[in-house]
Parts: C-alpha cells; structure tokens; sequence
C-alpha cells in the first residue's frame, strides 16, 4: 500500500491513518500525493474554490514530527482534508462562492474547521460550493462550478460540490459539507462516494453560513461510511455557540463497525422511488441491490409506509424559501443583483409565501416527524434513494429545481433524523448511483454499521473515476 | 393560497419584501407561482386549531 499511495492509488483515511501509524507512510507524502493529483485534475474539476498548498505542507510537516515524536494523536492525524466555502476559516478568504463576500477573510474559525484542525487534519484549501449554499451549478459567479470526475461534463449536484467531486478524484481523503435539503447527501450520490447528514444539533453550525437555520446540518463526506464515522468522531458534540446544539453523550462512531447487520431491521419506503417519483433503472438496480445484500447478510426486510415525497418537500421547501429569505433580507433589498441569477430566484420566491404559509409548513412538520417516527418505532433504519438518476449534463440543470423533481433528502432534513448516502452502483454511462440510510435521532453507530457493511459486502468501493487513476 | 397571481398582487408583495425586480424576473417568479401554491396547499391538513408548531420550546437550566 505505501508505494501504491505514491504511485496513484487513493487510501481511505482509515488505511492512511493505519499506514501512517506504523510509519509507512508520512502526512507530508499523503500531502504531496494528493497535491499532484490537485495540480494535474483540478484546471477540470474546479474542486478548490482556493488551496492553501503552502498551509497544508507546513501543517504535514509538524504532523511528521510531532508523529516521529511520539505517536498519531488519532486516525485523523496528517490526513489531507478540504472544507466547503461556507465554512469559517481565520484568516482564509471565505467567501460562499458570492461576489458579496469575495474579500471576507473571517477572524475565527468555525466550529468545525476548529475541531478537525485539533484531531490533526492538514486543510488543504476551501472547497467549491453553491453560492450561499443555495442554488447552483452558477456560471455567473466569479468562480466555476465543481464538475463530476466520472464525467467532467456532468454535475455533482451540490451546494458540498467540491468536497464531493475532491473526495471522488482522491485531491482529499474527506471533507465537510452541509446540509439543507440534500447538500451532503446529493453530492455525495452523484461523485459516488459516501456523505452523512448526522442528526441535527449534533455538530455545531457555529460559524458556517445560514442557508435555513432550523434545516442546516454540518457532517463528514469521505470515499466510505468508515471514514465518515472517523470523521464524526470529533465534530460531534455540545457548542453552546449553536443554540440548537444538542448536550448528548458522544459514543464511540466506530464501535458497531464489522458488527454485520444479522437480526437488524431494515424499512424500505417503496412508494418514494416507485410511486411518488419514478426513479433511473440504475437507481432502482442499487435498492434492489441493497435489499438483496441485507437479506443475505441476516437482516430482516420490512415495508415501510410515510407521506408522499411531495408532502416532505412541500414543508420544508416552504420552511427553507423563508428562512433563507430572512437570513438574507437585507442583501435581498440592497444588492440583488450582486447574487447569481439562481439565487436571486431563491431569494425572490420568499416574497411569495405568507408567514401563515410558514407557519403551516412548521406545523406540518411536528406531524411529519411524529409519522416518521411511528414508522421507525420497531425498525433500525428506513432505506431510500438517495438521488432519482444519476448526474444530469451540469448544462442541463433545470434553474427552478426546486419545482423539478422531488427530493429524496429532504424529508430527513424535516425530520432531523441521520442519514447517510453511499454508492450502490453505477449506471450505463458509468455515472454513480446511491442508496440512503436514515437512523434514529443520534443512532449513527447504527447507520454506519449498516452503510459499512453495504460497502463491504459489495465492489462499489473499488471503483474510482478513471480520470483520477491516470 | 389562490393558483395564480395577479401582476398588482405580486407587486405588492415584492414592495413589501422590498425587492425591486425587472419585468423579466417578474415573469419568471409569476411562472412558478402555481408550484408554491401546491406546496401551501400540501402543508395544510385539517389539523384543528390546538396543533402545535414543530418549533415549540421550553425552557432550559442555562436559559433561567
């Protein structure tokens, strides 16, 4: 493995983190390793919307002393990470992909990027996302947007754009995005690795950029559902900067790993991805997949009945319009035309729901969640699509896509439950396709155990974009 | 929640919300106005007037 890492095979952060543990490798060759694929894929990808090289090198460099020294402080020490635009850094541009905030230059760093700079990552850069986490691909921003390296002339759906497609062509090992209606978990579907949604209030929005504030969940993107659980480790927990934040025990992420998933149960909502919306073949071939792959690991399968999709959306596409119009008010009224043609959309429709409307879609949202939970009363997990087909032509993106087709995520940002994506194949053009886990309100032990043992029980995770291999 | 909107009805909201738009941009928001209104049919069930929000709170020790 240590000369396969020099010689263009992409580790997970669990391998790397073993290899660097028994000195087989150094953070500083894991850096330049994932530098050389930055200088030779990026000019295509548009992963970076900025790379700190000169930050990452000396970060590798006291991450190889202080290793040589002693030890590894933990599986995240000396791994090469990327985190999303949207996400505070102190005293790197930040700028949420808007030409409102080319020059902001942020004077802490966000809770997140804190917490994986103290477990000893090496930040590579800030990642491309949709401006404001809202609303893209954009052309008419001053950056481009992220491109899919399965394909560089399709999407990667977003707004964690680049954390996807840099994670899926081995630029990072992992990364943050965020999540308001599917923006880990699309990303994730569509470059084909895996992203969880964790529990909401779980890991501090503190310092990241409002998109819907009682929607926004911040977690992990990584090639596997082990590396996201390494990652959860230590961005979970109690921030009384986030007045959402949850006060929960943090359990040990990892710990039902290898576990199988004999005796579980899972639930499979049929009726989203059959009757609510028709989903791609590939799509419908990756849950067909992942039943079949659990029945024969031991788990039990069950029918699972909720709304129709177009209910969940509904309530929180009505939530998101408003709050995001709020957070953005006065922008709204001074600069409109500051913002990308997709987001003055956004930020235009918030002028056409009531605070009646509002308040209906919050009110909807306790029945919702109260459903979700009856149905996941005596079930491990509830089992869907994560994305309808694979990724669309990044020209071919409708710009009123809220209306387009209903979301696959969004229900579990109404309900705040986690949820996971990970590959579950691929489709004729080689395109990725995924499946998504939901657990219960801070089960992500559960949900790794079961996403991880998908992953091993299958090839997916064997397969990386061509473009990255060359 | 009406399935149209007349153009003084969206002028009016977007005076409220303070948005100045073009002609254009004013068409486009009235073309998907019929979508809103399905979703702001979709989040009303008949609930009675005692169903609460979802964003309801209490109190806690750090708050008092």
């Amino acid at each position: 493995m240590p000369g396969a890492v020099m010689s263009g095979e992409i580790p997970t952060i669990a391998d790397a983190a073993r290899l660097i543990a028994t000195k087989e490798i150094s953070p500083v060759e894991l850096t330049r390793a994932c530098l050389d694929r930055v200088h030779a894929l990026d000019n295509r990808l548009h992963a970076f919307i900025l790379l700190t090289e000169e930050r990452a090198l000396t970060e590798a460099h006291a991450a190889e002393a202080a290793i040589m020294a002693k030890r590894p402080i933990g599986p995240l020490h000396g791994i090469p990470i990327g985190l999303k635009d949207i996400v505070d850094t102190k005293g790197i541009r930040t700028t949420c992909q808007s030409r409102i905030l080319a020059e902001n230059v942020p004077q802490t760093d966000a809770a997140c990027a804190e917490k994986l700079a103290a477990a000893g990552t090496i930040l590579m850069g800030k990642t491309t996302t949709h401006e404001f986490a809202d609303g893209g691909p954009s052309f008419d921003v001053p950056w481009p947007p992220a491109r899919n390296p399965w394909n560089p002339d399709h999407f990667t759906a977003g707004s964690s754009s680049g954390t996807g497609a840099g994670i899926a062509a081995g630029l990072i090992l992992g990364g943050i995005g965020t999540d308001t209606g599917g923006s880990i978990r699309g990303p994730a579907a569509l470059c084909g690795i895996a992203g969880i949604k964790p529990t909401y209030g779980l890991v501090s929005r503190a310092g990241v950029a409002p998109a819907a504030f009682s929607l926004d969940h911040i977690g992990p993107m990584a090639w596997t559902a082990e590396d996201c659980a390494l990652m959860l480790q230590p961005l979970a927990g109690h921030d009384p900067r986030d007045p959402a934040s949850a006060k929960r025990p943090i359990p040990d992420y990892t710990a039902l790993l290898g576990k199988g998933v004999g005796g579980l149960k899972i639930g499979v909502i049929h009726h989203f991805h059959e009757v609510d919306y028709s989903v791609s073949p590939a799509t419908r071939r990756g849950i067909d997949v992942a039943i079949a792959t659990f029945r024969d690991l031991g788990a039990e399968i069950r029918e699972v009945r909720l709304s129709p999709l177009q209910d969940w959306g509904a309530c929180g596409s009505l939530i998101s319009i408003v709050e995001r119009a709020a957070a953005y008010e006065e922008w709204a009224r001074t600069r409109l035309g500051d913002f990308s043609e997709r987001v003055q959309r956004r930020l235009m429709m918030g002028a056409l729901v009531s605070g009646v409307d509002y308040v209906q879609a919050v009110r909807r949202r306790r029945e919702l969640r109260a459903e979700l939970h009856a149905a996941m009363a005596d079930l491990d997990v509830v089992l869907t699509a994560a994305q309808p087909a694979e990724a669309a032509k990044i020209d071919a993106v409708p710009v009123w896509d809220t209306f387009a087709a209903p979301s696959f995520t969004m229900p579990f940002n109404v309900a705040g439950y986690p949820a996971i994506s990970v590959c579950s194949g691929f489709g004729e053009g080689g395109l990725p396709v995924a499946i998504q886990l939901v657990g219960k309100p801070f089960q992500e032990p559960t949900v790794f155990r079961i996403a991880d043992a998908f992953e091993k029980a299958t090839e997916f995770r064997r397969r990386r974009p061509a473009l990255a291999l060359r | 929640m009406p399935s149209q909107i007349s153009d003084a009805a969206l002028d009016f909201l977007l005076a409220r919300a303070g948005l100045s738009l073009t002609e254009a941009q004013k068409a486009d928001l009235k073309s998907v106005y019929p979508g809103l209104a399905d979703m702001a049919e979709r989040v009303r069930q008949p609930r009675g007037r005692m169903a609460e929000l979802a964003h309801v709170y209490e109190f806690a020790e750090e708050d008092l």
